[in-house]
């Protein structure tokens, strides 16, 4: 079956970029606005500031008090969405499409004309320190964090979360600064997926936001990794594993090599699951997912398991990440690409799915991809293929992150 | 929209929902199961079993099974709560048929003991994985201060010694009594061919025994009971509250789903405003959960040691301000139009209308379209939602925190 969505693409005169694609089969319109204020993105000694400024910002904005614009955005039965990457603090949602242009219309007051007011600014901080707080009792998130900030090369990896040290030196006025500096519209993508009217909300959009463009966004340098192993002691039931090991970006030709080889060794029957859960139990929770910034990209892998089966579990998972080189079989590569396809098209359905997918291919790539292009280049993959590019770039250099009551030794 | 129903003699229930304009198809079963249907010394098996359906059956083992899975490429999993089972599919529409065959032969498992001490350890490590979340740790322990005896506050996992000292026949049994067609319901939604899926259906699952199946179906009013339990790993202070709800058979159920709303939906409810936006906590969510013959309104929120007190006085007062002064029609409406955004959103995809259908049948044996819901969330009226606070008393809670080691504890 062939797709036939439409790739809708406007640059609005202060060259923010505006990425639409039409879906016939739903009622709902799904939006985001990528501002270039992600976690990696901040001055050094402000980590967690995109999580301030991500709360802060709904706290008044234009001729709204806190209140009346949460009832605002409520009222239009917004889902809202908000999250912190490493590149974008991302805001938006998904709600039913004739209440998109009241909402774009609150968007603009938030994005550019937000209250900023001091008080605010203590309880929006407040909560931030509290999720990092948070964390400690979710160690399984936490160890996930742990090791994106050990894997990537400073300051890629950077908590999106925050540092508490660092938030609670972080004031109302240097935020502002950093708000000013990075909410440059020029690198802003917008995204809507869904039902909608491409035109109408150009001209809708070219209105609200001002038109000169702004300066900004400037790239980072980058450091070096952190450590091979880092251990955090806690007193839980289990010991938590999280283990990264470095691959290609997407815009590498070997990208759909990388991913039909993640998906034989975690997808469904994987290699994982079957070795590690079925075969010796080891463990309940299991996975490895490809995970990819702009510029760095890896494997990314989690265990959960009590201590006493931790240093087996973790030899397990490395032995079947070597094994993976050593000899895959036809039938594991159908596998795998049927899985790959049927998931892109499960996922194509959802709206709000769609409009961060078509926002995260703009700034990677520079370009949308058709969910066409990426059947056929999953198609185009092979045992040889993708053995070929397991021995050329081999996954076997691994940094890992454990949290609980036990250690656990890399050989 | 089309829906299609059709009963086999041995009163397996198949239903459908077909949208020739989706993309993809989804499929489940619904079994009519859960830890509220065991007996002490049996607690966890409906979780346990259903982790052995995917072991196979006696033609398949149970790597065949996955990778029979595999080769439809099948979003699939299975999940177990206090009253249900439900496995479920989601696949592209030509792939269907071929993914219900396969769980109609799943679900007449082999149950192999082999396969079953090897599921043990994961069951164990699963387990192990709820005690370190202490946002869920609270909840199931919540559960059971509220139910206080009633099956329903019966933990799904089952602890460490129910799982240690159950047999192999126990959960034979076990399945032989609640897996019966009869208490069943084979749901489809979304793009493909219903009469395909009937002829499978009915040749695969026809010679299935019907059983006499019973449940406890009281209503419970709750423990209100109050406890405090520390550990020394934790940081933050975990709260559940809980208190009665109406069931998911009664009418008052969307009335009730919209007060848990505008009290405690995680962004712009009362509890927003007065806690999460004040930073006194850093959440604090309600929600009303309808069950078989009962229903909870369940609370969670998460806060600094420091601020339970004012944060508990907070709660009281907010539930003490609803008895006397109710909610504001601007309230009721906009907990209305997210309430329907959220249904809308979700049903527009095969596997999210798939559990609609299948719930919906599962505990009113009725269809539902998904304008019936949608009439029946704007029908609701301040009135009726001041009737239900009068009747409820949600101020009555249990009470269940679970935070640091205190002085002198």
């Amino acid at each position: 079956m062939r797709m036939t969505e439409r790739a809708d693409k406007y640059t609005l005169s202060n060259g923010m970029v505006m990425l639409g694609e039409p879906m016939d089969a739903v009622g709902s319109v799904a939006f985001g606005f990528m501002l270039p204020a992600g976690a990696a993105r901040l001055p050094d000694g402000c980590c967690g500031a995109s999580n301030v400024i991500a709360d802060w910002i709904f706290r008044g904005a234009g001729e709204r008090d806190n209140r009346q614009l949460g009832d605002a955005l409520d009222g239009l039965g917004l889902v809202r969405g908000r999250s912190v990457g490493s590149s974008h603090l991302t805001i938006g949602g998904a709600l039913e499409a004739g209440n998109l242009t009241p909402a774009l219309d609150l968007y603009a007051d938030i994005i550019l004309r937000p209250g900023l007011n001091e008080e605010q600014f203590e309880l929006a901080r407040q909560l931030a320190v509290d999720e990092v707080l948070s964390l400690d009792d979710d160690p399984r998130q936490k160890v996930m964090l742990k090791l994106r900030e050990q894997f990537y090369p400073s300051p890629l990896g950077r908590s999106t979360v925050g540092e508490v040290s660092e938030l609670k030196l972080v004031t109302a006025e240097a935020t502002k600064q950093i708000l000013k500096d990075r909410f440059n519209l020029s690198a802003t993508i917008f995204t809507v997926a869904g039902k909608y009217d491409f035109e109408r909300v150009c001209r809708r959009m070219e209105g609200l936001f001002e038109s000169e463009q702004r300066q900004g966004g400037e790239p980072e340098t980058l450091g070096s990794k952190q450590g091979k192993y880092t251990h955090i002691e806690n007193d839980g039931a289990q010991v938590h594993i999280g283990l990264m090991t470095e691959t290609v970006r997407p815009a590498d030709e070997n990208y759909y090599n990388a991913r039909v080889a993640i998906s034989v060794l975690s997808g469904g029957m994987s290699a994982l699951f079957t070795e590690v859960r079925e075969k010796r139990g080891l463990c309940y929770a299991i996975g490895a997912r490809y995970h990819s910034l702009k510029d760095a990209a890896g494997v990314m892998c989690y265990a959960g398991t009590t201590p006493d089966k931790a240093q087996e579990t973790l030899e397990c998972i490395i032995g079947e990440f070597h094994r993976l080189r050593e000899g895959i079989s036809e039938e594991e590569i159908a596998r795998a690409k049927v899985g790959l396809k049927s998931a892109l098209i499960l996922h194509s359905e959802s709206s709000s799915s769609r409009a961060s997918a078509i926002g995260s291919d703009y700034y990677i790539l520079g370009r949308v991809r058709s969910l066409d292009e990426i059947k056929d280049e999953i198609e185009a993959t092979s045992v040889e293929s993708v053995l070929g590019f397991l021995r050329a770039d081999p996954l076997d250099d691994f940094t890992v992150v454990t949290i609980g009551p036990r250690q656990i030794t890399l050989t | 929209m089309e829906f299609k129903t059709k009963t086999l003699e041995n009163g397996l229930v198949l239903i459908g929902e077909v949208n020739t304009s989706a993309k993809s198809a989804a499929v489940g079963f619904f079994v009519k199961t859960g830890s509220r249907d065991e007996a002490a010394q049996i607690n966890g098996v409906s979780h346990f079993l259903e982790h052995m359906l995917f072991k196979g059956t006696e033609k398949l083992s149970a790597l065949e099974v996955n990778e029979a899975f595999d080769r439809t490429g099948a979003q699939f999993n299975a999940f177990t709560s206090e009253e249900n089972t439900v496995y479920y599919a989601a696949v592209l529409p030509e792939y269907l048929a071929e993914v219900t065959g396969l769980w109609t032969e799943l679900m007449r498992p082999a149950l192999r003991d082999g396969d079953f001490d090897i599921e043990k350890n994961v069951i164990r490590e699963e387990i192990a994985m709820y005690k370190d979340l202490p946002s869920f740790d609270v909840m199931e322990r919540c559960r059971t201060l509220h139910f206080d005896g009633h099956p329903c506050g019966n933990s799904v996992l089952g602890s460490e010694e129910s799982i240690d000292s159950l047999m192999a026949e126990q959960m034979r049994d076990y399945f032989a009594r609640r897996y019966a067609p009869n208490n069943m319901v084979l749901a489809c939604a979304g793009h493909f061919d219903w009469d395909e899926i009937c002829s499978i259906a009915t040749e695969s699952c026809s010679t299935w025994q019907r059983q006499n199946v019973e449940r406890r179906r009281e209503h419970c009013e709750g423990s209100k009971g109050k406890e405090r339990v520390a550990k020394a790993n934790l940081v933050r202070e975990h709260v559940c509250l809980m208190s009665a709800g109406v069931s998911a058979q009664d009418p008052r159920r969307f009335a009730a789903s919209l007060l848990g709303m505008i009290i405690g939906d995680d962004v712009g409810s009362r509890f927003f405003w007065e806690l999460v936006d004040k930073a006194l906590a850093e959440a604090a969510t309600m929600q009303f959960g309808p069950m078989d013959g009962t229903g909870a309104f369940c609370s969670y929120i998460r806060c600094s040691h420091e601020n339970v007190v004012k944060v508990l006085d907070t709660v009281r007062g907010i539930l003490d301000s609803l008895g006397k002064n109710g909610i504001t029609k601007e309230e009721l409406n906009t907990a209305r139009n997210k309430v329907l955004s959220s249904l809308v959103i979700k049903n527009e995809l095969p596997m999210g209308r798939l559990v609609d259908l299948g719930f919906n049948w599962t505990y009113l044996e009725q269809y539902r379209a998904i304008e019936d819901d949608v009439r029946a969330i704007k029908d609701v009226t301040v009135d009726d939602v001041h009737t239900l606070i009068e009747q409820l008393r949600l101020g009555d809670f249990t009470q269940l925190s679970l935070g640091p080691e205190r002085n002198g504890q």
